[in-house]
């Protein structure tokens, strides 16, 4: 904890170096480090059992975030203050956080309103085809609510991935015994399968209409990674990627702004001044940066587009170099770590899928952008967690990381009441004290 | 279900070292071809955004280039400027986003980029920051006025092509360094192609770049060996205008016949015949070209800051490089070098043109001294040599005189068939304790009398008037 607050301290200390100005950006530095400083201490005390690394990792995550969000962006006339309404957003998810581990300590009472929960996700996403809502960038995800405009969708995901774990929780078992053969291949009775393929179509379908490609990448597979530990049945992969092929494929004849996507990955050299242009100048940035980096407040990343938030890890890759980016790198798979290991610990069935299916989502969201930015898979429109600038990303990803707190403070409770009992039950899954 | 969820995260895991090692690639191994990429601004992008340093002329008035801020709609640049056009432009070269850099620009681009290691606690505070840095200014050892009165010389000469290297022998400052013809810095991203093709070599740093057959001026390093092989400058030799080699028969220039003649004599009407036999019967090819050695021939200069071409004797014909034809070629740069340490007792001082480095606030970072190279030869032999040099302009070349100072020269009509000699001199004064040694190549320019000896006895004298000489 006291490393993420120091590195994110040095981080400040050397911008306002860089570029002397002076007061705003270390008192909102002091009140980052006050804030999350309290957050650790608030969810040591109410839940002393739970995962001790997570609101660290967060707390470096978001000080990294923080710290490049300001280098890019406090000299850029029209977003100077975006690392102010970043740190504001902090704010409001450490408060979002706090709300949670203390409301909703028994977070198995999510579970019986999964199918309310589901009729929410599904609202919200549509949502944004009402009149609130609004385009940015050819990606219609954004609700403005009076002055606040914020993308439902990256709450929808959450919604959907408690209704899963509870719905999968309680049918997993009937769903992994019952199927008919098709051609050999075993396909789930409908019965079962339905109410999942319905509202996973849905959401994927309203998705497509509002052309966020990211998102719809991130419904599909979270919910068949899940669906595949919940009945480790290799079938339902190779179903969901058929459908995935087609539903790529599809997407690219109908779409434009994908075929775009797929040309640019492909060869981006065709037009380096048009389309091919983001991508190329993410990798002269992120090349530029070397094996050690040009330094904080020297890269050029400022001309990538969108560089404060799909784009923060060029810019991160550019500045600290190849160390700095694979510190990253292990600071986000120490997190899927963390979150795999409750996961693993979790008592039943429900709060195992919970944790999975929120840890699945976080790897695969880093990985798909990161990814992207890279040009190793096509570029999606979504946000670094906690590091990228985005309101809604921050929170929800906030919430995400408090239902791995109340889970693993679940599993600490029962190793616990284990121990004085004396069942080496788990032990093999413990990893040794530190 | 822990079995999958173990799988799973395996995958993730395996998703993490494949980025890793994405990362790895386009930042290490692919690393040069992306920043070499037309389509990469990044570079000129830093180039532009920092100021570079100055470059100031000796008197540390003079500016020679500066950074000009100049107004973008992405915020500030800079663009280079040289207010003194062609006059110093092979010393300090051009600094070009489109075509690279050359001369001083180059040679000393850590001081002028800033990207240099950290001198002061601001300069530690600018770099860990990493804002941009302007640049560390630095003054040459070039006098102005004598860098202006070379290259006059050179450019009113008959051929208007040629070099002049002035230096100071007891500190190894480099006082004035022209090529000509040359060519204005301040326009090179236009005019950069038609100068690269131009057959007069515009862009040829012709003092330290150009490599030149020296002709007879090379006689006095021979000279030099043979009084070290016991050769006295009172020995006699007589000349019957050939000397016979197999297949090859040395003759005096314009086929002249001198008789008996002392070496010192032999050196003043620079009698091919003598030298090619001293070199063959007395000092033989190890010797000469070791004494070469001591004085720098074969030496690329490392720390100096213009790229040398290294002068060399070559394999060719003992008997004819002893007098600087055949394989025998030097720069104009190391033959200012040859007499400047004849002159200084025969000890080479380090050749130094950056006189100090000052830090943006003028906080002095470097300060070089004088410093001793090597000893070319040693004091009696050097003093004997510049005493035979000084009979070369008292008893044949009159014409190089200053009134009320001793020089001591040579002169060198090097044969370039078909074209007509280059000319040269190389010539040193006060003899006696020389302030400032030359060297004058004019190509093309005929007999070393004609051309080089009256440019190298004007940038003498003037110099030493200037300086209470």
């Amino acid at each position: 904890m006291l490393l993420a607050l120091l590195v994110t301290t040095l981080g400040f200390a050397t911008l306002i170096f860089a570029q002397e100005s002076n007061s705003p950006p270390l008192i909102y530095g002091a009140y980052y480090a006050g804030t999350l400083l309290a957050l650790y201490f608030g969810v040591r005390l109410i839940l002393p059992h739970s995962d001790a690394l997570l609101v660290p990792i967060v707390t470096l995550l978001t000080g990294v975030g923080l710290v490049m969000i300001y280098r890019l962006t406090f000299d850029v006339e029209g977003v100077e203050n975006l690392a102010t309404t970043q740190a504001l957003w902090i704010l409001i998810g450490c408060g979002t956080m706090f709300f949670m581990i203390v409301f909703f300590r028994n977070y198995h009472r999510l579970f019986d309103y999964k199918y309310l929960l589901a009729l929410g996700a599904v609202m919200l996403i549509a949502s944004v085809i009402s009149p609130l809502g609004y385009e940015v960038n050819g990606a219609r995800l954004w609700l403005a609510l009076g002055p606040v405009s914020f993308q439902p969708s990256e709450f929808a995901r959450i919604a959907l991935i408690i209704f899963f774990a509870g719905y999968l929780a309680e049918k997993r078992d009937v769903m992994a015994a019952t199927s008919n053969t098709v051609l050999g291949v075993q396909i789930p009775t409908l019965k079962y399968f339905g109410p999942v393929a319905l509202v996973w179509g849905l959401s994927l379908l309203l998705l497509v209409f509002e052309k966020d490609l990211g998102s719809s990448l991130l419904f599909f597979a979270v919910p068949l990674l899940m669906l595949y530990a919940a009945t480790g049945r290799i079938a339902y992969v190779l179903l969901g990627g058929i459908l995935f092929a087609v539903g790529s494929y599809t997407a690219y004849l109908l779409f434009g702004h994908v075929q775009v996507r797929v040309r640019t990955w492909l060869d981006p050299w065709q037009d380096p001044n048009g389309e091919g242009y983001q991508i190329l100048q993410s990798l002269f940035s992120i090349s530029d940066g070397g094996l050690t980096g040009t330094g904080l407040g020297a890269g050029f990343s400022q001309s990538i587009p969108e560089v404060h938030t799909d784009f923060i890890f060029s810019a991160i890759a550019s500045e600290l170099g190849l160390l700095g980016a694979v510190a990253v790198l292990l600071t986000f798979l120490a997190f899927v770590y963390r979150g795999i290991k409750i996961a693993l610990l979790a008592e039943d069935d429900a709060s195992k899928l919970l944790a999975f299916g929120l840890t699945s989502m976080f790897a695969l969201q880093t990985l798909v952008i990161v990814g992207g930015v890279t040009k190793a898979v096509p570029l999606t429109g979504i946000t670094l967690p906690f590091v990228s600038y985005g309101g809604s990303s921050v929170v929800g990803n906030f919430v995400l990381a408090a239902l791995l707190l109340v889970i693993s403070e679940k599993v600490g409770q029962h190793e616990i009441t284990d121990e004085t009992l004396g069942e080496p039950m788990g032990r093999s899954l413990q990893e040794p004290a530190r | 279900m822990n079995r999958h969820l173990r799988r799973t995260f395996y995958l993730f895991a395996a998703g993490f070292v494949a980025l890793t090692g994405l990362l790895a690639y386009w930042q290490v191994y692919a690393r040069e071809s992306l920043a070499e990429n037309p389509d990469n601004s990044l570079q000129t992008q830093r180039a532009v955004q920092a100021p570079r340093g100055l470059i100031l002329a000796g008197d540390g008035e003079t500016a020679l280039a500066r950074s000009e801020e100049r107004e973008t709609d992405t915020g500030k640049a800079y663009d280079r400027v040289y207010p003194e056009g062609d006059l110093y432009a092979d010393v300090v070269g051009y600094w070009s986003t489109r075509y690279g850099a050359t001369g001083i620009e180059i040679g000393e681009n850590s001081n002028l980029s800033g990207n240099v290691e950290p001198a002061t606690l601001d300069d530690l505070i600018n770099q860990m920051s990493g804002g941009p840095q302007p640049g560390n200014n630095i003054t040459l050892t070039l006098d102005p006025d004598l860098q202006r009165l070379a290259r006059d010389q050179i450019s009113t000469s008959n051929t208007g092509k040629g070099s002049a290297v002035a230096i100071d022998p007891k500190t190894g400052e480099i006082l004035a360094m022209a090529s000509y013809p040359s060519y204005d810095p301040n326009n090179i991203d236009d005019r950069f192609p038609e100068l690269s093709e131009d057959p007069a070599q515009p862009l040829l740093n012709r003092a330290t770049q150009g490599l030149f057959v020296p002709g007879s001026i090379i006689k006095v390093i021979t000279a030099g060996a043979a009084l070290k092989s016991g050769v006295k400058p009172t020995d006699k030799f007589t000349d019957t205008g050939v000397y016979e080699r197999p297949g090859y028969t040395v003759v005096n220039y314009d086929d002249n016949v001198y008789g008996q003649q002392t070496f010192a004599q032999s050196l003043a009407l620079s009698i091919n015949t003598v030298f090619a036999k001293v070199a063959i019967d007395e000092i033989g090819t190890d010797a000469l070209y070791n004494t070469a050695r001591d004085f720098g021939f074969g030496d690329t200069y490392e720390e100096f800051p213009l790229q040398v071409s290294p002068s060399d004797l070559g394999g060719g014909d003992l008997a004819q490089v002893a007098f600087g034809q055949d394989t025998a070629s030097s720069n104009v740069f190391q033959m200012a070098l040859v007499a400047a340490a004849i002159g200084n007792d025969g000890v080479m001082m380090e050749p130094r043109i950056v006189k100090e480095v000052r830090s943006p606030d003028g906080i002095i970072l470097e300060k070089p001294g004088p410093r001793e190279r090597q000893e070319s030869l040693d004091a009696e032999t050097a003093d004997t040599l510049q005493d035979m040099m000084v009979g070369v302009v008292e008893d044949v070349h009159p014409e190089a005189k200053i009134p009320g100072i001793k020089v001591a020269g040579k002169t060198g009509t090097a044969e370039v068939p078909p074209r007509d000699p280059n000319s040269w001199f190389i010539a040193s004064a006060p003899a006696d304790d020389p302030e400032i040694a030359v060297a004058v190549l004019i190509e093309n320019g005929g007999d070393g009398e004609d051309e080089a000896l009256p440019a190298a006895r004007d940038i003498l004298s003037a110099y030493l008037k200037d300086n209470g000489g």
